[in-house]
């Protein structure tokens, strides 16, 4: 059977209170708050998190594709697939692509993976990652609305499977809802609100309800939907229309987290599965210049809750969330505000060069004297000097403060002032150097023996590219 | 290791450097000739002596390659090469130049050293988008010597108030220093009140940027005795470098048991030095020196390095008063890098000149009692590179 054999979530550390956009503004109160990604996160970093939580217990090297789906790809020419499937070691000889512009992106990209594992033999497992970071402009009720997450599916052809992809069905419609003007556009624009509305009303019902039509279904038969919508109401009118039993359409999302954009149908699917019903039969759906439906049934409830347990997903992220204090930081964090951000030098052919260094997270082990060490630039080891002796190997991505500062002198492009250098021993060995993200009142926080996790980030933009690497984080309990 | 070494071979019989600080009217052309003409003057010699030239440098922006000294000096195509290794530049520099009177090649060369931190701007040393891998973190430069601090701390229990007393004291020196950058005398409650620049490092533990340069006249202590000083030249009894890893410099092994709290380059080069002068107790044998205090934890953990204490017991020492002017070490007589700021390129000749001139019985209004033997230190990059050099009154 073809299916979900994995699942893997990415929510950003920060949630803005909806309220501050309300005083900001002097907007009506709304009430909730909404996921926010920080200024040194995009599109392809939160991917590379929720590829992780999705791959922990999986060998990347086991993975045939990577499918990438987004409306903010950080590249238009030079995909982001392929570079997410480096950064999660990965092997070459596999199949990547994008799928963008479209908010269905993601669901589509679910049923291009079926369709690939179904055609080619060689093709069992396609890794599809969304990921979205709309900036909404300011001052407009878009604000309320757009949120940033990740989340990413394991599509895969197996005997025994978590869950089984049955059927998908979908509809393409040309409406000038919603767009983005890819040579002029910094922010979104609409035309009119109320045709978008009628536009969604109309697609997302329609493919939920050809794919029961089809598969011969009652609304009754559905145990959970998970269909994007962008605002509650819309949410409550679909789940009416649908005649979905209480508890059956999937709402957890929007209250605290906002519309995610192309991961949102995703990550409320991962959310209705922590407490599966046997054989229970789920629809997934996607919205955007047409709709995709996609059917789904519990195949192994064991398998499914094993997933629940191991993963961060959900649950693990949304309870590690923290609320902004102001609607500035949120400013920030979108790089609306014109900073004189500092660069630094690239060079690209340096970074290919060190891919497995930079990108993968290996070192190399001393075969003489056993020392792990990084980067693995160097030829002769500096413990016992033995030359030409080095294995590479696989660092870890935790590890222990053996001593920071905090460097008030040089920032950068996507690091607050006192960025807090952190002189870090790997679990398993070798030491590194990295910048630490995500951390209030570095003063107070940032202590020898503290143990952080490596996040991947946006570096700088020297050589006008978006230069990523390691940093570190407190604590959010990746396993 | 060495061999023949230079110890007696080579004789400092002129000295100066220009007023440091910052120099907005003067550009790196007027310190360098301004360094040299005076050492010129304090040696008589007429400039058309000189066989040849070393200079050190840091930054390409001072200057690229040793044509810089023709451009300046005007020797007539002598030989001159430009030497850049970080703050031990102008300490190199002068190694060169005393390894090439030592051998016999030359008579009488020049050790210079210049740079002009403040056309550049900005604060902090200027330059680090330039340098190193595109991706690596890149701290500053008191970003890296914190990092030591912090563990200093809680290795061996320092506070910032430990750290503070180095500025005090240096302060203290280099208000009587007529060409030191900052003449003020400080208290440990400014210093403690001071901004973060790296945090435990404040404004106050941190050296300034400045202009500055300073230049030696080198010849065999045969033909000092011609010259101006021949009573009170100064001998070279070692000159000694160490290079340790510079990348990746926050590594474990830097050093057995010295995880960001000894500074191995610093315990070589003075094992080396030590070895080809004869020095056995440096404590009881310097009687003064420049130690590279370019951030106060520097300054703590290089007279450990140096022997001056044991390891831990610098604060201590610090303290009860052992490294003060009078003390049985003067640790940085001239105010050191606190006082003068750090034109990187020329503080080891800087630091090369106050002790020659301590040991000349020279160093007006800051003299330290009965200096017969002076030593000076840099140290440079992240930990990685250590000059040290012993100067000795002559025989």
């Amino acid at each position: 059977m073809i299916g979900i054999k994995s699942y893997g979530a990415y929510l950003p550390r920060y949630l803005l209170p909806r309220e501050l956009i309300g005083k900001a503004w002097e907007f009506p109160i709304v009430p909730g708050t909404k996921a926010v990604a920080m200024a040194d996160e995009d599109s392809l970093t939160m991917s590379v998190e929720a590829g992780l939580d999705c791959l922990v217990g999986i060998d990347p090297k086991t993975i045939d594709g990577l499918f990438f789906a987004s409306t903010t790809q950080v590249y238009t020419e030079k995909d982001s697939a392929s570079l997410i499937a480096t950064v999660l070691d990965m092997r070459e000889d596999i199949i990547t692509a994008d799928f963008t512009d479209s908010l269905k992106a993601g669901t589509t990209a679910v049923t291009r993976a079926v369709d690939t594992i179904k055609a080619n033999k060689d093709i069992k497992r396609i890794l599809v990652v969304a990921a979205d970071t709309r900036a909404p402009e300011p001052s407009t009720m878009w604000e309320y609305g757009f949120a940033d997450g990740a989340a990413a599916l394991l599509i895969a052809e197996d005997d025994n499977l978590p869950l089984s992809i049955d059927d998908y069905y979908s509809v393409s419609a040309n409406v000038t809802g919603p767009w983005k003007r890819a040579d002029k556009d910094k922010f979104i624009r609409t035309f009119e609100v109320k045709m978008d509305a009628k536009f969604y009303l109309e697609n997302i019902i329609k493919v939920m309800s050809e794919i029961l039509k089809r598969n011969e279904l009652k609304p009754e038969d559905i145990g959970a939907a998970a269909y994007y919508y962008n605002n509650p109401r819309m949410y409550g009118r679909v789940a009416r229309m649908m005649k979905f039993a209480q508890g059956v359409a999937q709402n957890s999302v929007f209250f605290q987290l906002g519309d995610l954009g192309t991961p949102m149908a995703f990550v409320l699917l991962i959310g209705a599965l922590r407490r599966p019903k046997p054989d229970a039969k789920i629809l997934m759906a996607g919205f955007g210049d047409g709709a995709d439906a996609i059917l789904m049934q519990v195949r192994d409830r064991d398998a499914l809750r094993n997933l629940g347990k191991t993963r961060m997903g959900f649950i693990g992220h949304q309870k590690s969330m923290k609320a902004l204090k102001n609607y500035n930081k949120f400013l920030a964090f979108k790089e609306v505000l014109e900073k004189d951000r500092y660069t630094r030098k690239s060079s690209a052919v340096t970074i290919w060069r060190d891919t497995a260094s930079v990108y993968k997270w290996y070192g190399v082990k001393c075969k003489s004297c056993g020392t792990i060490q990084y980067p693995d630039m160097l030829r002769s080891c500096y413990v016992c000097r033995a030359d030409d002796q080095f294995e590479r190997v696989k660092l870890a991505l935790k590890g222990t403060i053996f001593t920071y500062t905090l460097d008030h002198l040089v920032g950068g492009a996507y690091l607050d002032i006192p960025v807090p250098r952190c002189v870090i021993d790997l679990d398993g060995g070798g030491r590194v150097l990295l910048n630490m993200t995500e951390i209030e009142k570095p003063e107070e926080n940032v202590q020898i023996g503290m143990r952080v996790e490596l996040t991947f980030r946006k570096e700088h933009e020297g050589a006008e590219f978006k230069n990523y690497y390691w940093k570190c984080r407190p604590e959010r309990g990746r396993p | 290791m060495v061999r023949k070494g230079i110890k007696d071979k080579v004789a400092i019989i002129g000295c100066d450097m220009t007023k440091y600080g910052e120099l907005w009217d003067k550009n790196q052309y007027d310190l360098l000739f301004e360094a040299f003409h005076s050492a010129c003057k304090d040696t008589g010699i007429n400039k058309d002596e000189i066989d040849a030239s070393w200079i050190g440098i840091f930054y390409y922006f001072t200057g690229l390659s040793g044509a810089m000294v023709e451009d300046i000096l005007r020797l007539d195509g002598k030989p001159s090469t430009r030497v850049e290794n970080f703050c031990a530049s102008g300490m190199d520099a002068f190694r060169n130049a005393s390894f090439a009177v030592a051998s016999g090649a030359y008579d009488v060369v020049l050790a210079c050293g210049v740079e002009k931190l403040m056309d550049e701007g900005g604060s902090g040393l200027p330059g680090f988008k330039l340098f190193g891998h595109p991706l690596y973190p890149t701290p500053s430069a008191p970003a890296m010597f914190s990092m030591a601090a912090t563990r200093c701390f809680h290795d061996y229990g320092w506070t910032k108030e430990d750290l503070a007393r180095v500025a005090v004291k240096n302060h203290d020196n280099g208000s009587d220093h007529p060409k030191a950058h900052f003449r003020s005398k400080i208290t440990i409650d400014q210093v403690m009140k001071a901004p973060m620049i790296a945090d435990p490092l404040g404004r106050f533990d941190c050296c300034a940027m400045s202009d500055g340069a300073a230049a030696l006249i080198l010849t065999t202590p045969e033909l000092a005795e011609s010259y101006a000083h021949a009573d009170d030249y100064i001998l070279v009894k070692a000159n000694a470098i160490s290079c340790r890893t510079n990348f990746p410099w926050y590594i474990p092994s830097n050093g057995p048991g010295a995880d960001f709290t000894s500074f191995p380059a610093t315990v070589k080069a003075a094992e080396y030095a030590y070895k080809e002068a004869g020095i056995t107790d440096p404590r009881k044998e310097i009687d003064c020196a420049e130690v590279h205090d370019c951030f106060t934890i520097t300054e703590l953990i290089n007279c450990q390095d140096l022997k001056f204490c044991d390891r831990g017991q610098a604060a201590e020492e610090l303290k009860n008063g052992t490294f003060n002017w009078d003390g049985e070490i003067a640790v940085n007589p001239s105010g050191g890098l606190k006082s003068f700021g750090h034109p990187i390129g020329s503080t080891g000749c800087r630091m090369l000149t106050e002790i020659t001139k301590q040991l000349q019985g020279r160093a007006e209004g800051r003299q330290v009692p009965d200096a017969k033997i002076g030593l000076c230190h840099n140290l440079g990059g992240a930990f990685a590179v250590c000059s040290t050099t012993i100067l000795s009154q002559r025989d």
